[in-house]
């Protein structure tokens, strides 16, 4: 069946579908997490609830992207799924302690009266997803040792300054995104120097995530070569001399204080610059630098029968998230929360 | 403890109090579903409101099921590495079916349902309402799917230590999916309509309680029960065909359900035991009360077919002494609740019939209402020890007679770290518990909104 697809092509259309899968979940979750952390901050209960209600319809079809990335992840590749959680075991179990908290208490928050304590669940339960998530990436590329398919380190393996680094790029990152989304759903500064913490944010996002680019090649010669060797050098070259063109345009419409969405769409954008730079560097490693998109893939069987079962249907999840999204575009300044809705 | 065990009770655990709230999500959402339905049909004004109400309560289980969900799916990965490994040609692929396809439906369409009725038509509102019940049923169907494989894996050979499936329909549909499925499902409604149902007696035995409230309420009893006419039997009869099916394809879970030892020779039939305890060598009973007969009557459905004993079975290969005594207890606090259900169901409608479940009768029949009361949790306990003797009583498998569950936990698992996240677990799992009483008390104390007006587009 389906001969004109090579068992390398069927793997690496797996890995796109994942990767997209990521991408969207960082592009449209990483924001809400921003938003979540955020809210730790402002005194006042009503700035808080500002931004736990921009993200009301939408939060949960976000965080889908992350259960949609896991699940295919397990499907296409669950040697690696394995692999990769069990040696983030500390991370994960972060990330998810934080995604529990946070689902739980967005509700809890529009129920109770004691509405400061569950906004400040919300916000710890955002900071600590964001941890996890910081976490899990640099233990990633911080390297797993693998012997014979299994994981062979310890639990504390992850933990190098390389992921303290990373951690503190993606918390930033997504305090940035976070102000800027804000800014685009309300048209307006909410507060007095949201404009200069976005240059802030994203200043200590642009140091951390430098460092960790020149603390990379130290966990593993990959890192090195492809800043040296080509093509991939001349494509990071391109992304890093895009990046800081976005970054320059940003920069500019802080200093006019803009309040459309452009702000949020050049932050997007600076994102996904990021990742696809990090494309560049592990490509075509799943777990760098010891296995590959190749080595991970599940059998040829089981790729096709995932790519006819969900293949169609992946457009249709991006159609109707679309559609929400649209849907939920057009409210600025009527912002409720469920349970104002149902008359709590 | 043993990273092993430790690894288990987390997971056991973690599964039995996240599978409390999708129960709850399917059978509010086909509430839902039907009141919508009815109100786009009639416009009477009242099913608006039960609509409105009880989607308060289905946004709180909503929101838990997502919450305690998210973490499952990633334990495989953390904590059974090595049957993520060997397994996930199948059993990972069937987990990305459900979340790409089922729960990304729900999450989805649940925005445009709560937040969508001034945005959307109704048309559209309702189906997303639709869409939101759709998502919920068939994300049971996968989990049971991917569950049921564990059961009876078939469709698949063995390569190199791992599963590679050879027929995906075959595995898919193994005899043992639209069973369990069917019987999980039906699970799902029952003890969400007997949870309401208990909501509203509670309501209707209050003193304090409006005629307007109490009637809202009485009519949300009286919904409930209609749709209990149907459920309750079914899955009486579901749950005997779930007995068949596993004396068929796992007979040492069912004799250790059975704490039966010995193959009843030919032309004799099995005893069932109502009562037993197995003795210190788990190799027979040290005390038990026998009904004759009946065992080769429920499993076979003759009076001398054949049930093979746990002696039949190497020790090693059948779940271990503790594990037979909680399968064996856990089966039957099962069926008892689903005679309770199904009598309760009964009393109900000779009730109605009589022309007693009014208002006026509440102040008299008391007993009825608070034998309502008692039954609210009885559906979640039954389809809990249902798990128990479903997953217990599959061990010492991970995958039945292909992979043992020591061999599929993940190497390199720190006993200490687990035991640490698990209670951390446990914490959560348990103020979140605490806190969904609370806030449905509350949302039941301030009663539904009578002034709630459905949305002009």
């Amino acid at each position: 069946m389906m001969n004109f697809l090579s068992d390398p092509i069927l793997a690496l259309l797996w890995f796109g579908a994942v990767g997209l899968s990521v991408a969207l979940y960082i592009l449209l979750d990483g924001a809400d997490l921003g938003l979540g952390i955020l809210s730790l901050f402002p005194r006042k209960e009503s700035e808080r609830a500002l931004m736990m209600h921009t993200m009301g319809p939408i939060w949960d079809a976000n965080e889908t992207w992350l259960v949609i990335a896991g699940g295919m992840l397990f499907g296409a590749f669950p040697t690696a799924y394995g692999i990769i959680l069990s040696a983030l075991y500390i991370p994960v179990m972060t990330m998810l302690f934080g995604l529990i908290l946070r689902a739980a208490s967005f509700e809890f928050h529009a129920f109770s009266v004691k509405k400061r304590f569950w906004s400040f669940l919300f916000g710890f339960g955002s900071l600590l997803a964001g941890v996890g998530q910081g976490l899990a990436v640099g233990g990633l590329l911080s390297g797993i040792t693998i012997v014979n398919g299994e994981f062979a380190g310890s639990a504390f393996d992850f933990f190098t300054p390389l992921t303290v680094l990373l951690t503190i790029g993606v918390l930033m990152s997504y305090v940035f995104v976070g102000y800027a989304y804000l800014i685009k759903k309300t048209g307006a500064e909410t507060s007095p120097g949201t404009y200069l913490r976005i240059l802030i944010t994203g200043a200590v996002t642009g140091v951390a995530l430098l460092g960790a680019t020149l603390l990379l090649p130290t966990r593993s010669y990959l890192f090195f070569t492809r800043w040296t060797e080509y093509p991939s050098n001349y494509l990071l070259y391109c992304i890093t001399a895009l990046m800081g063109a976005l970054s320059l345009w940003l920069i500019l419409l802080v200093f006019k204080r803009h309040t459309g969405p452009a702000l949020h769409n050049l932050c997007l954008g600076i994102f996904i610059c990021a990742m696809l730079g990090m494309l560049v560097g592990v490509f075509p490693y799943l777990i760098p630098p010891s296995m590959t998109i190749f080595e991970a893939a599940s059998s040829r069987q089981t790729l096709l029968f995932m790519l006819v079962g969900l293949g169609p249907l992946f457009p249709i999840v991006l159609a109707y998230n679309f559609y929400l999204h649209k849907v939920f575009s057009r409210d600025e300044g009527e912002h409720k929360s469920r349970a104002q809705i149902y008359g709590e | 403890m043993d990273v092993l065990t430790v690894s288990r009770i987390q997971f056991g655990s973690t599964a039995a109090f996240h599978i409390l709230w999708p129960l709850m999500s399917i059978g509010l959402s086909l509430f839902m579903v039907v009141m919508e339905a009815m109100w786009l049909k009639t416009k009477d004004i009242k099913y608006f409101h039960q609509l409105k109400f009880w989607t308060k309560i289905f946004i709180l289980t909503f929101a838990i099921g997502t919450a305690s969900g998210i973490p499952l799916e990633f334990e495989f990965g953390t904590n059974w590495a090595k049957f993520s490994s060997a397994a996930g040609d199948f059993f990972g692929n069937i987990l990305g079916f459900e979340s790409t396809v089922a729960f990304a439906l729900e999450a989805a369409f649940l925005g445009i349902f709560v937040f969508g009725w001034e945005k959307v038509s109704a048309r559209v509102h309702f189906f997303a309402n639709l869409m939101i019940f759709v998502g919920a049923t068939l994300s049971a169907f996968w989990i049971m799917a991917a569950n049921s494989w564990m059961q009876v894996p078939i469709g698949v050979t063995v390569e190199n230590g791992k599963l590679i499936v050879t027929d995906y329909l075959v595995a898919i549909f193994n005899p043992d999916t639209m069973v369990s499925f069917l019987h999980m499902w039906v699970a799902c409604i029952e003890s969400t309509l007997f949870m309401m149902m208990g909501i509203c007696a509670l309501v209707l035995l209050s003193r304090k309680a409006s005629h307007e409230v109490k009637d809202f309420f009485i009519q949300t009893f009286k919904y409930c029960l209609i749709i209990a006419i149907v459920v309750t039997p079914l899955q009486i009869g579901l749950g005997d065909l779930s007995g068949t099916t596993i004396a068929k394809y796992q007979p040492a879970k069912l004799a250790a359900t059975e704490l039966h030892w010995e193959t009843n020779a030919p032309g004799t039939g099995a005893d069932w035991a109502l009562v037993a305890w197995p003795n210190a060598t788990n190799d027979g009973n040290s005390f038990e009360i026998k009904i004759p007969k009946v065992l080769s009557v429920l499993t076979t459905h003759s009076l001398t077919g054949r049930v093979p004993g746990l002696n039949e079975f190497h020790p090693d290969d059948r779940p271990s002494l503790i594990n037979d005594i909680i399968v064996f207890y856990s089966f039957r606090i099962m069926v008892a609740i689903g005679f309770i259900l199904f009598l309760l169901m009964i009393l109900g409608c000779w009730y109605w019939k009589k022309g007693l479940l009014t208002i006026e009768r509440t102040a008299h029949d008391r007993l009825f209402w608070w034998l309502f009361v008692l039954g609210t949790p009885l559906g979640f306990i039954a389809t809990e020890a249902g798990w128990m003797v479903r997953e217990i009583g599959r061990q010492p498998w991970v995958v039945y007679h292909l992979l043992r569950t020591k061999n599929g936990l993940s190497s390199g698992l720190d006993a200490n770290t687990v035991i640490a996240t698990t209670g951390i677990f446990a914490i959560i799992y348990l103020a979140f518990s605490i806190l969904f009483v609370y806030f449905v008390w509350k949302i039941v104390a301030k009663g539904p909104d009578f002034n709630a007006r459905p949305p002009v587009v």
